[in-house]
C-alpha cells in the first residue's frame, strides 16, 4: 500500500492549486484525476475568466489548465500525478481505494484534500430522460473537447452563468439557440453574458419553464409555459418549440460521496447548491484528516475554487508539519482574495451559506 | 454533419481516423473521441433501451457521473461510453438489459 | 428590465456617455458593465490608466474620458465582451463601433453585414472597416463597423449575410396533462413520478425508504440524477425542508466496479 503525506482527489482548478501549494510547502503529494487529462472542467471553458490577475482573469479556461499543470511539472519529486484514477471509497482508517485502469489500489495518506467538484442537477418534466436532453456540461464536452455539435437547434433551460455561457458557445459552434428560458423572474447569470447573447438575437424568456419534451426515439420539440409571480403555470401560455436538443442548466450540486464515506457532518445549504460539509476557516472538515476545496465546499466560480485549493493545500500541509515559508502571508492572501471575490451583490448568497457551515475564526 | 469544421477559438485534430463497429455497422471517428462522441457525430443518439420499460436512453452528463450511457463494449456490459476512449476495432453494441454475469 | 431580459435599459447606457465635447474629439471606450461582479482586468491593462482603479473588485468600471484614446486594448481582454470602441468623427454622417466578436468566420474588411442592437434586432446594414483578430494574445477579435451616426449608441452586434440554419420540421406534441404520473423521475431504474408520489402519500417521507421500496437511486448513477428530484417531490408533498430529509448511507464504490477488480485488489499488508 502506497503511503503519502497528502492525497488530493480531483485534478480540476481546486485540486491543481492545492497540489502546488502543498508541494511548495514541502509535503509529498499524490494528485488523483479520474479523467485522462488534468484540468477538470477547465478543459472545455473557451471563454475568458472573470476575477483578478491572481485567478488568471481574462485568460481562457482552456489555457489555465495548462498553466497550472506546468507548475506541477516543475516539482516532479514532490508531486505524483495519477491520471485515469477514480477514488471509489474513503475509509475511516485514512485509506482511499482507487481504481487505476482495471486495478484497485490502496492509498494511505496523512491528509486528504477532497476536490471532486460537482455534478449537474436535473429537472423533472414529461419525457425528461429522452435522448437529446443533455446537461449543459455534456454539451460543452461534446462541442469543445470532441468537436461535435449536440444537434441543430437547442432549447437552453436555465439562465445562470453556465446556461448563458454554453448558449454563446453553441452559437460559436454554429448551432442555433431557439431560446434560453428560466423559471426565475430574473436572469441569474452575469448580465454581460446575457447582453452578448441577446444582441446575437437569442431570446431570453424569464418566468418560463419546460413542461414536456416530445419525440419518439429522441427529442423533436418541447412545450414551454409562462409562470406567474408564484411560479405557477399560466394557462393558455403554452407554446411549442421545435428543437432536437434540450440543454439542462439548472445548477450543480457538490459531488460529496467520499465525504459521506469518511463520516463528515453534512448539511443541506440551498445557497451552496446542496449537501456540503461543515468546516473551519482552514477548510478542514469535522474529520481531522479530511480537507475540502472547490465546488464541494459550495457551488461557486472556478476563480474561488483555485483560491480555496491553494488555501487547503497550505493548511493541510501545515497541520502535519510542512509549513510554507510565508505561511501567514499566503493564508492571509487567500482569505483576502476569497473575501473580495464574494464581496459584491452576486456573492451575497455564498457568504450567507458559508456562514451556516463555517466554524471558528 | 455534426462535426465542427470551423471554430473561432478551438481547432480539432482530425488527422487520425479510428474505425469501430456499432451494432454491426462500421463507423469512423477520430483519435481523441470518446465512444459516445463518435456515435453522436455519426447521428446515433440512442445508446440503449431501458431493461424494463424499453424506453430509449442516451448520455446525459458526458463526464461519467450519471451512468445513463451504458453500452456493451467488446462483449463487456455496463461500460459508460461517455468517458471510454475510442480505439481502433472496438465492437460497440446497444444494451437493453442489465448485463449478464459471465 | 435588465435583470429580466439581459438588454441594458436606456438610462443605464445614457449615464456613462461622455460629454458632447469629448465625443467630437475622436475614439473612446464605452463600457457596458452595469452589474457589480468580481472582475477587474480592464483597470489593470489600460496603458493610460483611463479605466480608474477599483477600491473593490466588485466595483463598476469608471472611465476617465480625458485620457482614453480609444486604443482597443481593454476591449480585447474583457471577459464579459462588454467593452465597445466608439468613434463619432469618422465622417459627417457616419461613425464607427468596435465590437468584440468571438465567432468564426470573421468578416473581411469591406463586407456589408447586418448590424444588430442590444436585443439582437437587425437595425441597419453596416460596412466592416477593420478586423483585428487579436490572434497573438488569444484574446477577443475586434470588428469595427461603419454605421449611421444616429445609431452609434444602438449598434452592438452584427451577423454575416447568409442563409438561416435549416429549420426542423414542426411535430405534433403529445396531448397529456403537465407532469403526469407517468413521468420518469429515476432514469436508471425507470421509476415514475406516480410511484414516488404514491409512496410519499403512504407516509414514506425520506429518500432512503423510497429507494429501498422502489429502487429509485439504486442504478448506475447512484442517485446523483434523481436524489435532488425526489427530495423536491418530498418537500412539495410534505413541507419537510431538504436538510430534514433522511438520505440513507453512502457506501463505496462511487462507480460501477467489476467483481474481478475487487478480487484482484491489493492485499492488506498490516
Amino acid at each position: 500500500m502506497k503511503e503519502v503525506d497528502i492525497a488530493i482527489i480531483g485534478g480540476g482548478p481546486a485540486g491543481l492549486m492545492a497540489a502546488e501549494a502543498a508541494a511548495s510547502s514541502g509535503a509529498n503529494v499524490v494528485l488523483l484525476e479520474r479523467d485522462g487529462h488534468l484540468g477538470g472542467q477547465l478543459v472545455k471553458q473557451t471563454h475568458k475568466f472573470f476575477g483578478s490577475e491572481k485567478q488568471y482573469a481574462s485568460t481562457r479556461g482552456i489555457y489555465i489548465a495548462n498553466i497550472l499543470e506546468d507548475k506541477l511539472k516543475e516539482m516532479p519529486d514532490k508531486v505524483e500525478i495519477w491520471k485515469g484514477a477514480t477514488a471509489i471509497g474513503l475509509y475511516e482508517d485514512d485509506v482511499l481505494a482507487v481504481e487505476v485502469g482495471k486495478e484497485i489500489k490502496k492509498l494511505k495518506a496523512k491528509r486528504f484534500i477532497v476536490a471532486t467538484g460537482a455534478s449537474e442537477k436535473s429537472l423533472v418534466f414529461v419525457n425528461n430522460e429522452l435522448p437529446g436532453i443533455y446537461g449543459a456540461g455534456a454539451v460543452q464536452t461534446l462541442m469543445n473537447v470532441n468537436g461535435v455539435r449536440p444537434g441543430q437547434r437547442v432549447l437552453m433551460v436555465g439562465a445562470g452563468n453556465i446556461g448563458l455561457i454554453v448558449s454563446y458557445q453553441l452559437l460559436q459552434a454554429g448551432v442555433e439557440v431557439a431560446a434560453i428560458i428560466d423559471a426565475a423572474p430574473t436572469i441569474g447569470g452575469y448580465l454581460v453574458h446575457a447582453s452578448k447573447i441577446r444582441r446575437a438575437g437569442v431570446p431570453i424568456l424569464t418566468s418560463h419553464t419546460v413542461t414536456r419534451a416530445y419525440g419518439k426515439e429522441s427529442v423533436e420539440g418541447a412545450t414551454l409555459v409562462a409562470l406567474d409571480e408564484q411560479w405557477q403555470p399560466l394557462p393558455g401560455t403554452e407554446k411549442e418549440v421545435a428543437v432536437d436538443v434540450i440543454c439542462i442548466s439548472v445548477g450543480l450540486s457538490p459531488l460529496a460521496e467520499l465525504l459521506w464515506h469518511a463520516g463528515c457532518e453534512m448539511h443541506y445549504i440551498p445557497q451552496l447548491g446542496g449537501h456540503v460539509p461543515i468546516r473551519d476557516k482552514n477548510l478542514k472538515t469535522n474529520v481531522d484528516a479530511v480537507y475540502i476545496a472547490g465546488d464541494i465546499t459550495g457551488i461557486e466560480e472556478a476563480s474561488s475554487a483555485m483560491v480555496e485549493g491553494r488555501l487547503a493545500g497550505l493548511t493541510a500541509s501545515a497541520s502535519i508539519g510542512f509549513k510554507h515559508d510565508d505561511y501567514e502571508a499566503e493564508v492571509l492572501d487567500c482569505n483576502e482574495q476569497l473575501r473580495s471575490l464574494r464581496a459584491g451583490p452576486v456573492g451575497e448568497h455564498i457568504n450567507q451559506g458559508m456562514a451556516l457551515v463555517t466554524s471558528g475564526e | 454533419m455534426l462535426r465542427i469544421e470551423e471554430h473561432p477559438i478551438l481547432t480539432f485534430d482530425k488527422s487520425k481516423t479510428v474505425t469501430f463497429t456499432f451494432d454491426g455497422k462500421e463507423i469512423e471517428g477520430y483519435e481523441g473521441d470518446t465512444i459516445a462522441s463518435a456515435l453522436h457525430a455519426a447521428g446515433v443518439k440512442v445508446m440503449g433501451h431501458h431493461y424494463d420499460s424499453g424506453r430509449p436512453r442516451g448520455f446525459y452528463c458526458a463526464i461519467g457521473n450519471c451512468g445513463a450511457c451504458l453500452m456493451v463494449v467488446n462483449g463487456e456490459p455496463n461500460i459508460r461510453v461517455c468517458v471510454e476512449p475510442l480505439v481502433e476495432g472496438l465492437v460497440v453494441e446497444t444494451q437493453s438489459n442489465k448485463g449478464d454475469l459471465v | 428590465m435588465y435583470l429580466r431580459t439581459g438588454v441594458a435599459d436606456k438610462e443605464l447606457v445614457v449615464n456613462t456617455i461622455p460629454s458632447d465635447e469629448r465625443r467630437q474629439k475622436g475614439p473612446y471606450v464605452f463600457i457596458e458593465c452595469y452589474q457589480e461582479i468580481p472582475c477587474d482586468p480592464c483597470t489593470k491593462i489600460c496603458p493610460f490608466g483611463s479605466i480608474l482603479p477599483m477600491d473593490d473588485i466588485n466595483d463598476l468600471p469608471r472611465t476617465d474620458y480625458d485620457t482614453c484614446t480609444g486604443c482597443t486594448i481593454c476591449a480585447a481582454i474583457c471577459p464579459g465582451l462588454a467593452i465597445f470602441i466608439i468613434d463619432e468623427t469618422y465622417s459627417e454622417t457616419e461613425g464607427t463601433v468596435g465590437i468584440p466578436y468571438e465567432f468564426s468566420p470573421l468578416p473581411a474588411k469591406g463586407d456589408v453585414v447586418e448590424a444588430m442592437n442590444r436585443a439582437g434586432e437587425v437595425i441597419c446594414d453596416a460596412t466592416v472597416l477593420r478586423v483585428n483578430p487579436n490572434k497573438k494574445r488569444q484574446s477577443t477579435p475586434l470588428v469595427t463597423l461603419v454605421v449611421p451616426k444616429e445609431l452609434i449608441m444602438e449598434v452592438r452586434f452584427f451577423r454575416l449575410k447568409k442563409n438561416a440554419a435549416d429549420a426542423l420540421p414542426e411535430v405534433d406534441p403529445y396531448d397529456e396533462e403537465n407532469l403526469p404520473d407517468s413521468t420518469v423521475i429515476c432514469r436508471c431504474e425507470n421509476v415514475t413520478l406516480g410511484e414516488v408520489r404514491a409512496l410519499i402519500d403512504e407516509g414514506y417521507d425520506n429518500v432512503d425508504e423510497i429507494k429501498r421500496i422502489s429502487r429509485a437511486g439504486m442504478g448506475p448513477c447512484q442517485g446523483r440524477t434523481c436524489r435532488p428530484l425526489i427530495m423536491g417531490e418530498i418537500r412539495r408533498k410534505t413541507g419537510k425542508e431538504f436538510d430534514e430529509i433522511e438520505l440513507g448511507a453512502f457506501r463505496p464504490p462511487t462507480k460501477p466496479i467489476q467483481f474481478e477488480q475487487l478480487m484482484g485488489g491489493e492485499e492488506d499488508d498490516n
